[in-house]
C-alpha cells in the first residue's frame, strides 16, 4: 500500500506543479532567494569587505525570518487552497477505504515532493542569484569580480531549515483539518467556501465612508515621520484597507440596484458582477494584499530613499580624492602633511583658509528664499580666487574665468535658483565687489568643516586681507584611491584634531549602508511583491472551470469571441488594478515625504524623488505584470480556446 | 421557419470515424411545438448543437427563414444566436454571479438594447411566467423548477423567434417538470415561440405537437398529436418507444 501511496504522491505532486505553476515557481524563486542571501550570510569574503560588513550576516537573518513568515503565510494558504480543490478527491480516497491517516499521509507527501522539488530547483538558481549579489556588492565596493560558482553547503543547510519549518507549519494545519473531517465534509468541502457576505445597505455606506477617511488620516499620520503618530497611521491604514475591500464588495450590488440603465449597459453587469463576487468571498484576503503592496512600494521606496541620501551625500561631499580641515586656530596641520608627504602619493594639493565676510547677509537672503537648513555659519564663508582655482583643478572641473571688481558664488545646484536674483554687492575691507557668475559643480560643501554650507564666495585673492579665518582645509588629488588602512591612520592618536574624509572611505561607506539597508529591503520588497501575486493569480486562475462555463454560455446566448476576450480581459484588469489602487495612493505621498526628510540639494538627479517613486513602482509593477501575464495567457488559453468549439 | 436537409456529421480521426448523424430531414413551421426523441447515443443532442450554430455539420443544410446558417461568418452567427436563438439547457446554465433578474436581462444586454429599458422588459416576461417574486435572488437561493423557468425568460426576453431546449426537464422532479411543460405550452400557445425540445422523456414530449424519433443518427419514425388529447399521445409516444427496441426502461 505505502508503495502505491507515495506512487500517488508523486503523481499528485507532478500535477500539483503543472496546475499551480506560477505557485510552483514562486517557491522556486523563494527557494532562489533564501538560498543566495544565505549565501551572504556565510560568505566569508564579503564579510572582509569592511568591518562594518561583519554585521550583514545578522541583518540578514533578521531579514529572512520576516521573508520566511512571509513565504509560510504563502505556503500555508495555498495548501489550505489546495485542499479545498482537491478535497472530494481525497473524500474519494477515504470511499474507496483509505483510512484518514494515510489520506493525511498521501497530502503530506505531495506537498513535500513538490517542494523538495521547488527546493532544488531554487538552489541551482539561487547559485546564479548569488553570484549577481556578489557582482553588485563587489562593484558597489570597487573591487574586480570574477564569476566563479560555487555551491555553499551551510547556505544550503539554512535554506533546508527555512524551507521544513514553512512546510512543517502548513501541514501540521492542515493535517489537523483532514483527520477531523468526515466523507461527507471533504467531498463538499467546496462548498463550505460559498457563504457570502451581505451587509446592510447603511453599515456598509458608514464602514466605507469611515475607511476612505481612515485611509487619509493614516497617510497624513504615517508622513510625519514621528514613530508613535506613525504607528497610529499605519495602523488606520490596516484598518482602511480591510473596511475598504469589505464595504466596496457588498456596495457593488446595491450601486447598480439603483442604476439599472447603467447595470445594463455594455459589459458592466458581467465585469462588476463577477469581480463583487470575487470580493465577497475574499475581501480579507484583498486587504492583506493590499496591505502587501502598501508595505512592498514603502520598502523598495524607503530602500531608494536610503539608498539616495547615501549617494546624494557621496555626491556632494567626495568631491577630493584627500581632504582634511581644521578648526580650531591654534593647531598646526604639520603632522596631517606629514603623514600624507609620507604614505600618500599625491599628484596636486592645496592648503587653503575658509574666510568669514564678517556678515550673513547672503545666508538671510537664502533664507528667506528657500529650504536652508545650514546655520553653522553665523557670517557668510568666502574662498580666495587663486585656492578655488586650485580646488576645480583637484576635484578635475574645468576652469573658472576670473571676474576682476565681482565675487563668485560657488553652491549647491538647488541654490542656484534663489541666488541668481540677488544683486547686492559685498564689501571686504575697502573693497567693494558686484555679484558675478554662479558655479554649481560638487564641491564639498554640506559637512560641518567643508567649503561653505550649500554656498561659498569666491573673491579676488588680495580682498581677504584681514578677514577672520573660519577653518583651515586641505585637498588633494592622490595617485590611488586612498587605502582604508591609511585613512584609519589619519584618524588615530595623537593625529585626531582634524575632520578626515577621503573619496574611497566615504564610497565604502555608501556600499556598506546599502548592502546593510537597502540589500535586506528590497529582499523583503520581493518576497512580498511574489507572495501576494502568487495568492492573486491562484485565486484567478481557480476560477478557470466557472470562467469557462461562462463564457461558453455567453457563446451560446451570442456573444461574439473578440467581446468575450474583452470582457475577460477587463475583469481581469479590474481584478489586479483592485488591489494595487489603494497603495499607489498611500505609497506614493510617502515616499515623497520619506524623500523631503532629509537636508536638502541632496536628492537630485537620478536620486529625486519623483526618480525613485518611478523606479519603485517600475519594480514593483515589473514583477506584478509578469504574474498578471502569466495568469493572463494561462486564462484566456483555457477560457477561450482557439477551437472550433470556440470559433 | 427552420429547414433542416439531409444533415449528416462525423466525428473522430481518419481511423475512427463515428456518423453521429445521418442523412437527417426534417422541416419545422412557425409557431410549432416539435419534441426530438432518442436514446442516448442516438444524435439528438448532436443534432440540437449543429441547429443552434454550437456545432458543425459535416454534409447537409440548415435554413432558417431560408439562409443558410453555414454561409454565415463568425460574427454573424454570433449575432444569430443572440437574436433569433433562445436556450433552454438540463442543468439551466444561469450564471450564479448574477440575480435571476440580471440573468434573464443577459441576453438585451449582449444585444446592446437601450439599457433603460431592459428591467421593465425583464419584470414583463417574469410576470407572465410567475417568477416576479424570485427577480431579486441569486440562483442558488432558488429551486430548480423556478431556475429553468428563469431560462425560459432568458430563452425568449430579446425577442428570439426559435427556442431551442435540451432535456429541460432532466434535473426537475415530476411535479415541477408538469409545470414547466405548462410554461412552455403557453409560451408556444400565447406567446408566439416556436420551441424545439430534445427529450427521452416520453411524458414531456407528450407536450409537444409533433415528435420525431432518432434511432443511430436517423430519423426512425414520426407522430403527430393532432386532435388527441395528450394522454393518448403519451401512450402513441411509448408504443413507438417500444419499436423502437430495448429502451423502454431508459425512457419511462
Amino acid at each position: 500500500m505505502s508503495v502505491t501511496l507515495s506512487k500517488l504522491s508523486l503523481r499528485n505532486a507532478q500535477r500539483q506543479a503543472r496546475d499551480y505553476l506560477v505557485y510552483f515557481v514562486t517557491i522556486v524563486m523563494a527557494a532562489a532567494l533564501l538560498y543566495s542571501f544565505n549565501g551572504l550570510v556565510f560568505s566569508q569574503e564579503v564579510q572582509f569587505l569592511s568591518d562594518e560588513m561583519k554585521v550583514l550576516p545578522l541583518v540578514i537573518i533578521l531579514a529572512s525570518i520576516v521573508v520566511v513568515c512571509v513565504f509560510g503565510w504563502l505556503v500555508n494558504y495555498a495548501t489550505g487552497f489546495m485542499l479545498s480543490r482537491h478535497s472530494r478527491e481525497l473524500g474519494n480516497y477515504i470511499l474507496i477505504g483509505l483510512t484518514n491517516r494515510q489520506v493525511v499521509r498521501l497530502f503530506f507527501l505531495e506537498n513535500l515532493s513538490a517542494g523538495g522539488a521547488a527546493l532544488v530547483a531554487g538552489l541551482a538558481l539561487g547559485g546564479l542569484l548569488y553570484q549577481i549579489l556578489r557582482a553588485i556588492l563587489f562593484a558597489m565596493f570597487g573591487l574586480p569580480y570574477h564569476f566563479s560558482l560555487t555551491f555553499s553547503v551551510p547556505a544550503a543547510g539554512l535554506t533546508l531549515f527555512y524551507f521544513t519549518l514553512i512546510y512543517l507549519h502548513a501541514l501540521r494545519k492542515s493535517r489537523k483539518r483532514i483527520r477531523r473531517m468526515k466523507i461527507y465534509d471533504l467531498i463538499y468541502y467546496e462548498k463550505q467556501n460559498e457563504s457570502i457576505m451581505i451587509q446592510k445597505g447603511k453599515s456598509r455606506r458608514r464602514m466605507f465612508t469611515v475607511s476612505i477617511l481612515l485611509g487619509v488620516a493614516g497617510t497624513v499620520l504615517l508622513m510625519t515621520g514621528e514613530l508613535m503618530t506613525g504607528i497610529i497611521g499605519a495602523g488606520c491604514l490596516i484598518a482602511a484597507l480591510f473596511g475598504f475591500f469589505l464595504s466596496f464588495a457588498s456596495g457593488v450590488p446595491a450601486f447598480f440596484d439603483k442604476r439599472p440603465a447603467f447595470k445594463y449597459q455594455g459589459q458592466n453587469l458581467l465585469i462588476f458582477r463577477t469581480l463583487a463576487a470575487k470580493l465577497s468571498t475574499m475581501g480579507i484576503v484583498m486587504a492583506i494584499i493590499s496591505m502587501i503592496f502598501t508595505a512592498t512600494i514603502m520598502t523598495e521606496g524607503g530602500g531608494l530613499v536610503i539608498n539616495g541620501i547615501f549617494r546624494g551625500r557621496f555626491t556632494e561631499n567626495a568631491s577630493f580624492d584627500l581632504y582634511f580641515a581644521i578648526e580650531e586656530e591654534d593647531r598646526d596641520p604639520g603632522p596631517y602633511l606629514d603623514y600624507i608627504s609620507e604614505h600618500i602619493p599625491v599628484e596636486q594639493s592645496v592648503l587653503y583658509q575658509v574666510y568669514l565676510t564678517g556678515s550673513p547677509a547672503l545666508r538671510n537672503y537664502i533664507g528667506s528664499r528657500t529650504v536652508y537648513p545650514y546655520y553653522n555659519y553665523d557670517q557668510d564663508p568666502v574662498l580666495r580666487w587663486s585656492d578655488y582655482a586650485a580646488l576645480r583643478s583637484i576635484a578635475g572641473y574645468p576652469a573658472a574665468e576670473p571676474e576682476p571688481g565681482r565675487y563668485l558664488i560657488h553652491c549647491m545646484a538647488y541654490l542656484e535658483e534663489p541666488l541668481r536674483n540677488y544683486d547686492q554687492p559685498v564689501s571686504l575691507g575697502n573693497i567693494t565687489l558686484s555679484p558675478g557668475s554662479i558655479y554649481t559643480e560638487h564641491l564639498s560643501q554640506s559637512y560641518g568643516v567643508t567649503n561653505g554650507y550649500g554656498y561659498i564666495l569666491v573673491v579676488p585673492d588680495e580682498a581677504v586681507e584681514g578677514l577672520a579665518v573660519h577653518h583651515l582645509a586641505y585637498a588633494a588629488k592622490t595617485v590611488q584611491p586612498v587605502p582604508a588602512a591609511q585613512y584609519d591612520a589619519l584618524q588615530e592618536p595623537p593625529v585626531d584634531y582634524a575632520f578626515v574624509s577621503t573619496k574611497a572611505n566615504e564610497n565604502a561607506q555608501v556600499a556598506i549602508q546599502t548592502a546593510l539597508f537597502v540589500f535586506p529591503l528590497f529582499y523583503l520588497a520581493l518576497a512580498l511583491t511574489m507572495t501576494a501575486a502568487t495568492i492573486l493569480t491562484i485565486q484567478q486562475l481557480s476560477e478557470t472551470e466557472r470562467y469557462r462555463r461562462q463564457f461558453q454560455l455567453l457563446k451560446k446566448l451570442g456573444m461574439d469571441r473578440r467581446e468575450m476576450a474583452r470582457a475577460l480581459r477587463n475583469q481581469f484588469a479590474i481584478y489586479y488594478t483592485m488591489p494595487a489602487v489603494p497603495p499607489l495612493l498611500i505609497g506614493v505621498p510617502f515616499i515623497l515625504n520619506l524623500a523631503s526628510l532629509t537636508e536638502p540639494g541632496i536628492m537630485v538627479g537620478m536620486n529625486s524623488p519623483l526618480v525613485i517613486v518611478a523606479i519603485s513602482l517600475g519594480i514593483f509593477f515589473l514583477i506584478y505584470a509578469i504574474y498578471i501575464l502569466l495568469a493572463y495567457t494561462g486564462l484566456k488559453r483555457n477560457v477561450l480556446p482557439q477551437s472550433t468549439e470556440f470559433r | 421557419m427552420l429547414q433542416v436537409q439531409n444533415i449528416e456529421k462525423y466525428y473522430g480521426s481518419k481511423n475512427n470515424v463515428t456518423q453521429a448523424l445521418d442523412r437527417v430531414s426534417f422541416d419545422v413551421e412557425d409557431g410549432e411545438f416539435l419534441a426530438i426523441m432518442g436514446a442516448s447515443g442516438s444524435g439528438k443532442t448532436t443534432l440540437l448543437n449543429c441547429i443552434s450554430t454550437i456545432d458543425t455539420i459535416s454534409a447537409g443544410k440548415i435554413l432558417l427563414d431560408g439562409v443558410s446558417v453555414a454561409d454565415l461568418s463568425e460574427t454573424e452567427l454570433a449575432r444569430f444566436r443572440r437574436e433569433r436563438l433562445g436556450f433552454v439547457f438540463q442543468d439551466f446554465n444561469l450564471l450564479d454571479t448574477l440575480t435571476i433578474e440580471e440573468n434573464i436581462g443577459l441576453p438585451l444586454s449582449l444585444n446592446h438594447r437601450d439599457p433603460g429599458t431592459v428591467q421593465n422588459r425583464v419584470r414583463d416576461i417574469a410576470q407572465k411566467l410567475g417568477i416576479t417574486d424570485i427577480l431579486p435572488k441569486f440562483p442558488y437561493q432558488v429551486s430548480g423548477g423556478q431556475k429553468q423557468r428563469a431560462a425560459c425568460a432568458r430563452a425568449m426576453v430579446a425577442g428570439q423567434t426559435l427556442l431551442l431546449a435540451d432535456e429541460p426537464t432532466g434535473a426537475l422532479d415530476s411535479k415541477a417538470s408538469k409545470n414547466l411543460l405548462e410554461i412552455m405550452t403557453v409560451m408556444n400557445r400565447d406567446m408566439g415561440a416556436t420551441i424545439l425540445m430534445v427529450t427521452h422523456d416520453a411524458y414531456s414530449a407528450s407536450y409537444a405537437k409533433r415528435v420525431l424519433f432518432l434511432k443511430d443518427g436517423r430519423v426512425f419514425n414520426e407522430l403527430l398529436r393532432g386532435d388527441r388529447g395528450r394522454p393518448v399521445f403519451y401512450h402513441e409516444i411509448l408504443d413507438v418507444l417500444a419499436a423502437l427496441g430495448g429502451d423502454v426502461s431508459d425512457v419511462i
